[in-house]
Parts: structure tokens; sequence; C-alpha cells
């Protein structure tokens, strides 16, 4: 901040009084009314910012906190993980707060007090096993160990929402800092400070000598006048700058304390840049150099970060390790001439290295998309100013190790789809996004194949055609009607031309550019035909399903066209994320969420952002939805997904492809997730990728890696399952085994039972969910079928028998044998 | 010495200018509007219906057969029957307590906050669902309420108790939003299931 310079009024001298001596004193006394004023305006400045700075504190944004019990799917290594996230070290008697210690099959630790929404919780030494993937063990150390239910670990730091100039810093007590920090301070940089006005007169004389006779221009500042300094006024250094600084540092020891000053400067002083980020504070510049609190650095180490006080740029570990060697070293020396510290103290910390560690730990967020999808709802909420300066603390609903796994499929899988089709590196692009089934909380964004890249958030910006993973709505619109619809209901896929005012005739085409008369409509949504299902949309009516969108959270209205109908509008994944998370929460609509609380710096809530649930569709056309979907996954457009994943996980999922293999999409959920994958190019150029051989062989690889629970929807009320015969879909006895178990809406399968063709024997128990999740193809010849993705060999198909459960298994190995 | 007397004199005249200055109080932060999506965490204004959930006496659209209902907003069931085991996972169980004693104490976010943990652990527990469905009711988000109830007996499957119960709350939430009809249908159905749960 700039300061006008002191004016003084020059009319005043031409003014002529009768008495030299009245003129004078009016003269004076005009003079320090204008100064009264002047320091006035000056003292009502420092106050304010100084006031204002004291608080000018970053939201902390926070991941969720894991929580871990026995019977947790969790392995060691992942706990491993978690804990080095958090920043705790290895030690082999892990008794201080993050430490820990692998012990012969878990890990021994001793967790952070953590001030969470709803209280503290204290720091526990805690001991765990694992077998089996999973927490065996967790027990309280103590006399004796005792069995804990339940253990919240502190949550892990995402990133910030800094202030204004992106400043960062670590806010530290004065209490919490350590005397050495203090001492080397004082003994550097103003060893009066306890004792002095604010300003050191000798100082400013000599630095006022030195300026005006031409030599060097000096400091010769108090750390009052340091503060000051950083506090309010521009680098430049100037008289005027110079006595706006004495003032106003008189002013500041007014009123605040020495130790109110101090613990702003601990926390003030610039000490160094990270890219955009500037490193305010002992507090953060002790994490940037050291990795460590304040609180654990050693004598040498904090001598470091004083030394760094007299330029940081200059004095940079990074950059000259030398020089800031040296000028730790005068440090050192200082403290040791005013016996702060011994001799002994002296050389030993003399004689040790820097111990800078090389590598700053990112002050920008690891994950920019998702801070980005945070932050803009914050913003909804909440005014910029509060939130890059109050010191929120915001808990998300980001899980790193979602985020990792979805990170690593994206870029792996890309790259490994360049090469395997000869298309230029670093062309594809994609974007994933990952939910909780029930809670709708996101666990993983990836804006782009540079996950750490803040740049354009592909999962949140980009509105791109979205092809066939409309099309589920549709076939949802036509189950809700069980009197016209059922699962085998046949649906017409011969050509057809739709003429509509407003646009060209239009004439859908299937992806094979064939046509194929009658097929099921659980075969039409497997195979992805247009052309049939773009018949049934426009019987039910193409208004009618477009306006079942806002329902579902998505907002854009597409073009009321029946090519809408086929997915010609553009949307952005996360809006594809809710449409299928709607779908695998049984038709109860969960808003999705990034935030679970927002507690302010001083632990209270302030908002709580709950879980809420609104029904949106009925469960029972869900039900058969999901089955249709799961179906796609077993033997329609995404079955090549079992090189990844295994079928018993009974994945529901829908590809989507667009005009020229401009985008490749995949949706899908298993029974704790719902993940949405995009891939395909900046420029929107084609990228000759399907669905299948695009998105959807990120989001196998990340579910691979995940490890998620097996897809058993709920059996509604009004549901049965009927035995039927896939291929003529007609009702067999329920012991038949030329039947599948199918579920119906109650009343709406086949009422004749056609007499079962080969031997009745013992039926499969029909009447079970997970019948229709054994569902096999009938046909007794192998079946050999092209897969639209090149680089996967023609898969053979082997004919399923829900008795045996060894099949799909072996289905896998041969496609891995072929692959 | 004239030195010393004028410095004394210029501080204790920034002394006074200083203690003039107002000190200005932190600014205090709102939410600049409520979630869109999620209700405020204010409950809404209440419906125009006088009776609300958490009465304890009776309502008077309540059938007599509910007379022996416990009181609606408690996570904790105090009926004749003895308390139903919602999990058999001693996490989920650790949470339910501090749910309790939150609501009992009537924190009812901090209550709400704890079920949604559960939920995380299990979420296709009926149970939790009605806990949470409960706590709502008890804050007067009645459709929200309505809507958890109707997701818990989505995952009661032949478990007739929790099923009583949710339609216990359905009732409740209806008679406050003065649906009266709608309510003695769902508290009817209750007290139905309620009768059947007790039957070996």
């Amino acid at each position: 901040m700039k300061l006008p310079p002191i004016a003084i009024p020059k009319f005043l001298s031409t003014f002529k009084f009768k008495m030299p001596g009245k003129a004078v004193r009016v003269v004076a006394l005009l003079l320090l009314l204008g100064l009264s004023g002047y320091i006035y305006y000056l003292d009502a400045t420092i106050r304010e910012a100084f006031e204002g700075r004291k608080f000018a504190l970053p939201a902390r944004v926070y991941g969720r906190a894991l929580e871990v019990y026995p019977g947790l799917k969790l392995t060691r290594e992942q706990l491993v993980d978690e804990l080095r996230a958090l920043g705790y070290h290895e030690n082999p008697e892990p008794k201080d707060a993050a430490t820990y210690r692998l012990t012969m099959n878990g890990i021994d630790f001793t967790s952070r007090n953590f001030v969470f929404g709803d209280g503290p919780q204290p720091s526990q030494h805690v001991r765990t096993e694992f077998a089996d993937g999973k927490v065996s063990l967790l027990q309280e150390h103590g006399a004796t160990d005792v069995d804990m239910p339940l253990l919240r670990m502190e949550p892990p730091v995402i990133g910030g929402i800094y202030p204004g100039h992106n400043e960062d810093r670590d806010l530290v007590r004065l209490d919490q800092v350590p005397k050495p920090l203090i001492d080397a301070l004082l003994a550097t940089e103003d060893r009066k400070f306890y004792t002095h006005w604010g300003i050191d007169p000798r100082g400013i004389a000599r630095a006022l000598y030195k300026t005006l006779t031409g030599q060097r221009i000096e400091g010769g500042s108090t750390l009052t006048q340091q503060l000051v300094k950083n506090l309010f006024l521009s680098p430049e250094r100037t008289l005027t700058r110079k006595a706006n600084e004495v003032l106003m540092s008189l002013l500041l020891e007014m009123h605040y304390s020495k130790n109110e000053i101090l613990e702003t400067y601990l926390n003030e002083i610039f000490l160094g840049q990270d890219a955009s980020r500037a490193i305010h504070g002992f507090g953060l510049a002790s994490h940037y150099y050291f990795d460590r609190p304040l609180d654990r650095l050693e004598l040498q180490e904090l001598a470091t970060l004083v030394g760094m006080v007299k330029g940081p740029t200059v004095y940079d570990p990074r950059k000259n390790p030398e020089l800031t060697l040296n000028r730790r070293n005068v440090v050192l020396k200082e403290m040791a001439s005013l016996n702060v510290i011994t001799q002994e103290q002296f050389v030993e910390a003399r004689d040790k290295p820097l111990g800078v560690v090389q590598r700053a730990p990112t002050g920008t967020s690891p994950y920019p998309a998702f801070l980005q999808f945070v932050h803009r709802q914050l913003q909804r909420d909440y005014r910029e100013e509060d939130l890059r300066s109050e010191g929120l603390r915001i808990f998300t609903t980001l899980d790193p190790f979602v985020q990792h796994q979805a990170e690593v499929a994206l870029q792996s899988r890309l790259g490994e789809i360049e090469k395997a089709r000869r298309i230029a590196a670093n062309t594809l692009e994609g974007a994933v996004v990952v939910s909780s089934t029930q809670t709708g909380e996101i666990q993983a964004m990836v804006g782009g194949r540079e996950a750490r890249f803040a740049g354009f958030n592909r999962a949140l910006d980009i509105e791109r055609p979205i092809g066939s993973v409309v099309k589920p709505i549709i076939y949802l619109t036509a189950l809700e009607d069980p009197s016209h619809y059922t699962l085998i209901t046949p649906l017409d896929d011969s050509p057809l031309v739709w003429k509509q005012p407003g646009t060209s005739d239009w004439k859908p085409q299937n992806y094979d550019h064939k046509f194929h008369e009658q097929v099921q409509l659980r075969t039409a949504l497997a195979e992805s035909y247009n052309v049939s299902t773009a018949r049934l949309g426009i019987s039910l009516g193409v208004e009618r399903i477009l306006d079942k969108l806002p329902l579902y959270g998505i907002e854009r209205r597409p073009p009321p066209f029946a090519s809408s109908l086929l997915g010609a509008f553009g949307l952005a994944p996360v809006e594809v994320m809710q449409l299928y998370q709607t779908f695998a929460d049984g038709g109860f609509r969960t808003p999705l969420r990034a935030i679970r609380s927002i507690v302010t710096a001083d632990g209270k809530t302030l908002q709580r952002y709950p879980l809420n649930v609104e029904p949106v569709a009925a469960p029972a056309p869900v039900y058969l939805l999901t089955a249709a979907l799961q179906g796609v996954v077993r033997e329609g457009t995404a079955h090549a997904l079992s090189n990844w994943l295994p079928a018993d996980l009974n994945v529901a999922g829908k590809t989507g492809t667009t005009d020229d293999l401009r985008d490749s999409w995949f949706a899908g959920y298993t029974g704790d997730r719902v993940a949405v994958v995009w891939v395909g190019r900046d420029d929107n150029k084609p990228t000759g990728l399907t669905g299948a051989s695009g998105a959807m062989t990120v989001w196998g690889e990340m579910m691979k890696n995940i490890q998620p629970e097996p897809l058993v929807p709920v059996v509604p009320e009004e549901i049965e399952m009927v035995n039927i015969d896939p291929v003529k879909a007609v009702r067999y006895a329920d012991g038949c085994k030329d039947g599948v178990p199918m579920p119906f809406i109650k009343g709406s399968a086949p009422v004749e039972t056609m007499p079962c063709p080969t031997a009745t024997v013992e039926a499969p128990k029909v009447g079970d969910a997970a019948g229709m999740i054994a569902e096999a193809k009938p046909e007794a010849k192998p079946e050999v079928k092209l897969d639209v993705k090149p680089e996967v060999k023609p898969v053979v198909k082997l004919p399923a028998k829900p008795e045996l459960k060894q099949e799909p298994e072996k289905k896998n190995w041969l496609q891995r044998i072929f692959n | 010495m004239k030195n010393r007397i004028s410095f004394i004199f210029v501080s204790a005249w920034l002394l006074v200018l200083g203690g003039c200055a107002g000190v200005q109080a932190p600014i205090a932060i709102t939410p600049a509007t409520t979630p869109s999506g999620a209700p405020s965490t204010e409950p809404p204004a209440q419906p125009a219906a006088t009776i609300t959930p958490s009465a304890e006496p009776p309502t008077p659209t309540a059938p007599p057969g509910m007379q022996a209902s416990q009181p609606a907003g408690e996570a904790v069931v105090v009926g004749p029957e003895p308390k139903p085991v919602m999990s058999g996972n001693r996490a989920v169980v650790a949470l339910l307590d501090r749910a309790e004693l939150d609501s009992k104490a009537g924190k009812r976010e901090a209550a709400g906050a704890a079920l949604e943990r559960a939920l995380r652990i299990e979420p296709r527990n009926p149970w939790l669902w009605l806990e949470l469905a409960q706590v709502r009711l008890a804050e007067g988000q009645y459709a929200q309420a309505i809507t958890l109830a109707q997701k818990s007996n989505s995952f009661a499957g032949r478990q007739l108790r929790v099923q009583s119960e949710n339609w216990q709350v359905i009732g409740q939430a209806r008679v406050a939003q003065g649906d009266s009809a709608g309510a003695e249908q769902a508290l009817k159905l209750a007290a139905e299931l309620a009768q059947q749960a007790r039957q070996p």
C-alpha cells in the first residue's frame, strides 16, 4: 500500500501576521493539526490492517478422514501410504504423534490430535494387524491393549484457498514456536526488541546518514519496522516511506504488546516463493523447506530459516545452498556470542549440513480438478474474501486411494491406447469421476491425463455429445410402463426416417450399419442399437423423455429433436455421473457432494452439507434397468470389460460412442461405486475409439485396482423372477433348464407357460435376484464374436451355465490368452 | 533532556490519537446463500399444521393403536420390545451410540453426522437410514424424513420391525405436513407391521 507523502500546506507561509511570534505559533498549530489528522489516518490504517492480517488465513481443504475398523478392506500397504501422506515418519518407538513402526503383520502408530467438526480427538497410540486384505486387529496401546471399535484418522490436507496474492501460511502461536528460533531471530535481527519503542533511533540515524551521504541505502530496521514494511508498505526505499514506517511502528507498539507483534511477525514474514505461491511465516516455511512442523526442527534448521529473513531470494537454500549455509552459521555465531547457545551447541550445529528437502511439498493442491469443484461449490455459498482469509477448514469427500487409481488408470490406458493404435503421443485426453453409490460423495475427480496440472478441467467443463450413454433414460421410461414394456418386449429395428419440422430428415443408423428387425428390449440396449432405441424414444415422446433430465440433476436442456434421444447433445462427465448415480441408487437421487462440512478456525461447525435423498424413479423399473445394464456388460457392447473385472462383480454400465468416433464414454456402477469416464481429443477430432475401446478400458483398469463390491441390487417387492427362454422370449415352468430367471414387474411377465424343450431338472433358484446375474447365453455352440476394439483379439465366448460357476473365469482366462 | 521531554510529549500525543481510533471487529461469516440442493441447516419454517412431530402426547390424528409408540425424534427405540440389534459391526454400533448421545443432548446435526459416518461403513443397513430419518424428523425436515424412511424401506427386505418404524416416521412427518389422511394410512400400516413383527 502506498501512502501519500506528508503534505505541508504551503499557502500558510504566504499569510502575513502582525506579530511574527503569533504567526509561528499558528503555523505550528496548523501543522500539528494536519499532522494529527495524518497520524490518525495512519493509525486507523495500521489497526485495520493488523487486525485483518491476524486473521488472514487461507481455507484449508481436507480429504476424507479414513475410518479404520476391524473388518475394513484395507491392506497394510494402503495404511502405510495413508500415514505417509499424512506426514507420519517411521520410528522404532512410535510413541510421538505422527510416527509409525511396521510390525510382523501390522503397523503400530500414534495418531495426532485433531479437532474435527464434532469436537477434538486426542492422539492415540494404536496397534493394527492385517489379514486377507482386511484389518484384523485394532487396539489402543496401553498397560493392557484395549480393542477399539473404530479409529478415525486425521484427514489429509489436499489443498488451500489462498488470500489475494496467493499467500500461504501455516499459522503458529507464539507458545508453539521453539525458543531457539526466537533467540536466533532476536540475536540477528533486533537485539533490543523487548526494550525499544518500535524504532531504534541509532539505527535510523545510521541509515539516514548513509542514505543522505550517497552511500548504499540500508535498513537498520527493528522487527516492528520489518513487520510494518511487510504489512503495509511498498518495497521502494524513500525517505517518505521511511518516515511512514517509523510513525507506524510507533503506533503499532502503542496498540499491541511485544508478544502480539512478535507472533504476527513470525507468521507474516516473507520466506520464499513457490511458483505463484508466496511462502509467509515460519510455520509454512518449516514445511516448505524441511517437510516437518516447526516444533520438530533442530537448532541449525531454525537458524537457517532465521538467516533467510535477510533476503529469502538470495538465501534460498535450494538455489544457493552455500550462501545459505554461511548465513546460517552467522546466525549461530550471533547466538553463541549472546550465550543463548553454548559453544558445544554452536560447534555441533555449525558442522551439520543444511538438511533441506530437495523437493518442496506441493503447496498448490495435488488434486486441482477436485479442488476446483470444491471451490466452485463454495463460491456459490460463501463470499470469496471469507474463503481466502478466515482460516476455514473444509472437509471434503476426496478419497486419495480412489483418486490415485483413477489418475493412474487414465494416464496408463491413454498411453497404451496411443501406442497400440499408433496414435500420436499425448493427443488423447480424458476425464474420470468416481462417487460412492449410496451417499453420492465424489471420491475422485480427474480433469485430464496430467492430473497434477491445474488447467482445463474436463470432468467439469467439457460439453461433449454423450451418445448412447443417454439411452438408459429412454429404456427406464419404457420400463415404467409394465403393461407395454418388459425386458423381453420386441422392439422394431427396421429402417427409420423421422421428419420433424425445424430439422432435416433423420435416419438413424446402427453402429454395424445393419438393421435387426425385431429385437428384445434388453438386447437393443445391450447391443446399443440406435434404430430401435430411436423408434422407442419417439413412440414414448421426445419431450417426455427430455423433460425427465432435470429430475436427474441435469439442468442443461438438450435441443427438442429426436436426435437428442441418441445423445446428440453435450454434457460434462459430472452431469452424466448424476444420472447414473440415480440408477445405481435404485431411483433415489442423492445430489453429488464434494463437501461434508465447513468448520471455522476455532472449531465451530459453520455449515454441514447433509446427505439428502430424493426419490425420482420407482424402484422396480430401475431394478429392471439395472438388470439390462448388467446385460450390456455381460453380453453386450461392454463385454470386454471382463478383461479387467471378474464376471461375478455383475457390473452395470453403458458405452457411448459419438459420430466419427470423436467421443468415447463409459458410465457404470458396482455395488459401492459409480464412475464415468470420457476419452476424446481437445481439438474434437476423431479418435478412432468407441466407448468400449477407449473409456471403458480406463474404467476397467481403474476399478480392477479399486476392487469394488459386487453389484447386488435390492429386489423391490413389485419384482418377481420368471423362467424365460432368452431367445424365444417365452415362459417355461420354473424347473426348465432352457430358461433363465429374468425379473419382471409383477403381472407383466408372459402368462402362458410353454412346454420345456428338454427334460425338466432341479430348478435353479428362481425368485432369487442373483439368478439373473448368472444368466447365460443359451446357444450350445461357442460363438465367435468380433469386438470393435482392434487391439482386443476376437473373443471366444463360451456358454456359461448358471450351475457352473467356473465358466466365467475360464472365459476371462481364455480372453487373456488371446489378448 | 529537552529531547526526552519532547519524545515523551510526542508519544503521549500519539497515544491519545491512537486511543481514539476504534477497533474494527472481525466480520462474521455467514453463508451467502443456502447450498443449492441441500436444505438450510436451520429447520424450515413450520408448516401451517399446529401439530409438531415431537409432541409427547399422542397426536389427535394418530389411531388409538399407536398410543404406546415412542415419541418421534428420539434416535432410540424405547418401545416395549428390547432394542434391536442394528448392526453386527462394532464400529457402526459405536457410531450409533454416539448419535444417540448427541440426539439426547439435542445435538441433532452432530447426530446426523455420526449416522452418516455409519452409513459410509454400512450403506445398505436399513436401521441407519431409519435413524437418520428420525433425526430429520426431529429437525423439522419432514420431506427428507419421509424420503429417508422410504429409502430405509427399500433396504428393509422382510424386516418388519424396521418397516413399521419407517411408516411411523412417515406418518408423523405427514401429520406435521398437515396431510392427515396420508398420516393415518401410514400410521395404520405401521401398527399392522408392528403387530406382525411381534408374532413369532
